[in-house]
C-alpha cells in the first residue's frame, strides 16, 4: 500500500513534467522535467517520505526490465543501419576513450589545484 | 492430430495479440539473465542486461513473434520508464551533501565532460559518414537509459540503435576507467566513481559500487547530473 502511495507521487510528478513540456513546447522529455522538479521540491521540503523512497527504490531496481524491450530492438532493426557500422563502432570506442580521459584529467586538475598536493 | 499441430504452431501469434505474452517473455528473460550472470561469475564485460536481451531476442526469433507485436505488448512495461525517470531524482536529492562537499570540481568538470562525451561521438561518427539519424542515436550514449530514450525520441534518432550504443559505451567506459586510472595515475575514489557514472551511466555505477560505497555514491551523482545536463543541453543544441 505505502509503495503504491509513493508510486502515485512519482506518476503525478511525471504528469506534471509532461504537461509543462507540452504547454511550453520544450524539447526535453517529461520524465526529466519531473525529475528536476521533484529534486527541487525535496530540497525545499528538506526530507523524503518513506513511501516515496520505497517506490523509487523499487522502480530503479527494475530499470533493466523496463529498458529490455528497447535493447531487443537492436537485433531486429540492425540491417537498417548496414554500411555505418564502422562509424558507429569508432564513435563508441574512440569517443568513450577520449571522454573518460577528459573527465579524469579535468577532475584531477581541479581537485589538486584547490587542495595542496599531498605527494 | 495434424489439426492440433497447426493450432500449436499458431499459438505464439494468437497469444501475441494480448500484451501478456510480451510481459511474460520479458520478465522471464530478466530473471534467467540475472541468474546466468551470477552463475558465470559476474563478469565486468557482460552485464546482465546484455544476457537478458540476447535471451529475449532468441526466444522472440524462435517463436516467430512479430517484433512490432512484441513492442506493442511490452508498452505495458515501457510506460513505467516515465515515473522511473522521475524516481532518479530521489537518490540525487539524498546525495546532495556530496554535491555540496565537492561542488567546485563538479561544477567545472561536469558541463565540459558531459558535452565532450556527446561531441566526440557525433564528430567521429560524422567524419566517418554516419547519417543524421545515426548521429542522433549516438549523441546520448553516456546518458542513463530512461533519460536517453527521451532524448533520442526528441532528436529523431533510433531508440534500438541508441540502446545498443549505450550498452557498449557502459562496458568500454568501465574498462577504460580501470586502464586510465592506472596510467595517469588517479587513485581518488571519488574521481573514479564520478568518471564511471558520467561516462558509463548505470553500468559504470554498478562497477563503482564494487570499488567502494563512496565511489558508488559519486557514480550515481555523475550519472544523474550527466543525465539532467545532457537532456537539457542536447535538444537545444541539435535544434540549431
Amino acid at each position: 500500500m505505502s509503495m503504491l502511495r509513493g508510486f502515485l507521487v512519482l506518476v503525478l510528478f511525471f504528469i506534471l513534467g509532461e504537461s509543462v513540456r507540452l504547454l511550453l513546447a520544450l524539447p526535453v522529455s517529461g520524465g526529466v522535467l519531473g525529475m528536476v522538479v521533484i529534486t527541487f521540491t525535496l530540497m525545499l521540503k528538506g526530507s523524503v517520505s518513506d513511501d516515496l523512497a520505497l517506490a523509487s527504490q523499487g522502480l530503479i531496481s527494475v530499470l533493466v526490465l523496463l529498458i529490455m524491450p528497447g535493447v531487443v530492438g537492436v537485433f531486429f532493426t540492425a540491417d537498417q543501419f548496414s554500411g555505418q557500422w564502422l562509424a558507429v563502432a569508432a564513435a563508441l570506442l574512440v569517443g568513450t576513450f577520449l571522454s573518460v580521459l577528459t573527465t579524469l584529467v579535468l577532475m584531477k586538475l581541479v581537485t589538486t589545484r584547490g587542495v595542496s598536493d599531498r605527494e | 492430430m495434424s489439426e492440433l499441430l497447426i493450432r500449436f504452431q499458431a499459438l505464439p501469434d494468437t497469444l501475441a495479440t494480448t500484451p501478456i505474452l510480451a510481459i511474460g517473455l520479458t520478465l522471464g528473460a530478466f530473471f534467467v539473465g540475472n541468474w546466468l550472470f551470477s552463475r558465470v561469475g559476474r563478469p565486468l564485460w557482460l552485464p546482465p542486461v546484455v544476457l537478458s536481451a540476447c535471451l529475449l531476442s532468441g526466444v522472440i526469433a524462435i517463436l516467430a513473434v512479430d517484433y512490432h507485436d512484441y513492442q506493442q505488448g511490452a508498452r505495458w512495461l515501457t510506460v513505467l520508464l516515465g515515473p522511473a525517470t522521475v524516481a532518479l531524482g530521489i537518490p540525487l536529492y539524498q546525495q546532495m551533501h556530496h554535491i555540496r562537499a565537492m561542488w567546485r570540481p563538479i561544477v567545472v568538470t561536469l558541463p565540459i565532460a558531459a558535452t565532450m562525451a556527446a561531441v566526440y561521438a557525433v564528430v567521429i561518427g560524422w567524419a566517418l559518414g554516419a547519417t543524421p539519424e545515426v548521429l542522433a542515436s549516438l549523441a546520448p550514449k553516456s546518458v542513463t537509459a530512461p533519460i536517453a530514450i527521451g532524448i533520442t525520441e526528441q532528436l529523431g534518432g533510433s531508440v534500438p540503435l541508441m540502446m545498443g550504443g549505450l550498452l557498449i559505451t557502459g562496458v568500454v567506459a568501465t574498462l577504460f576507467v580501470d586502464l586510465l586510472a592506472r596510467l595517469l595515475p588517479v587513485t581518488d575514489e571519488r574521481i573514479l566513481g564520478f568518471a564511471l557514472g558520467l561516462n558509463g551511466h548505470a553500468i559504470g555505477t554498478a562497477r563503482a559500487f564494487e570499488i567502494s560505497h563512496t565511489a558508488g555514491a559519486f557514480a550515481s551523482l555523475g550519472m544523474g547530473l550527466t543525465g539532467v545536463f545532457t537532456a537539457l543541453m542536447l535538444p537545444l543544441v541539435f535544434r540549431l
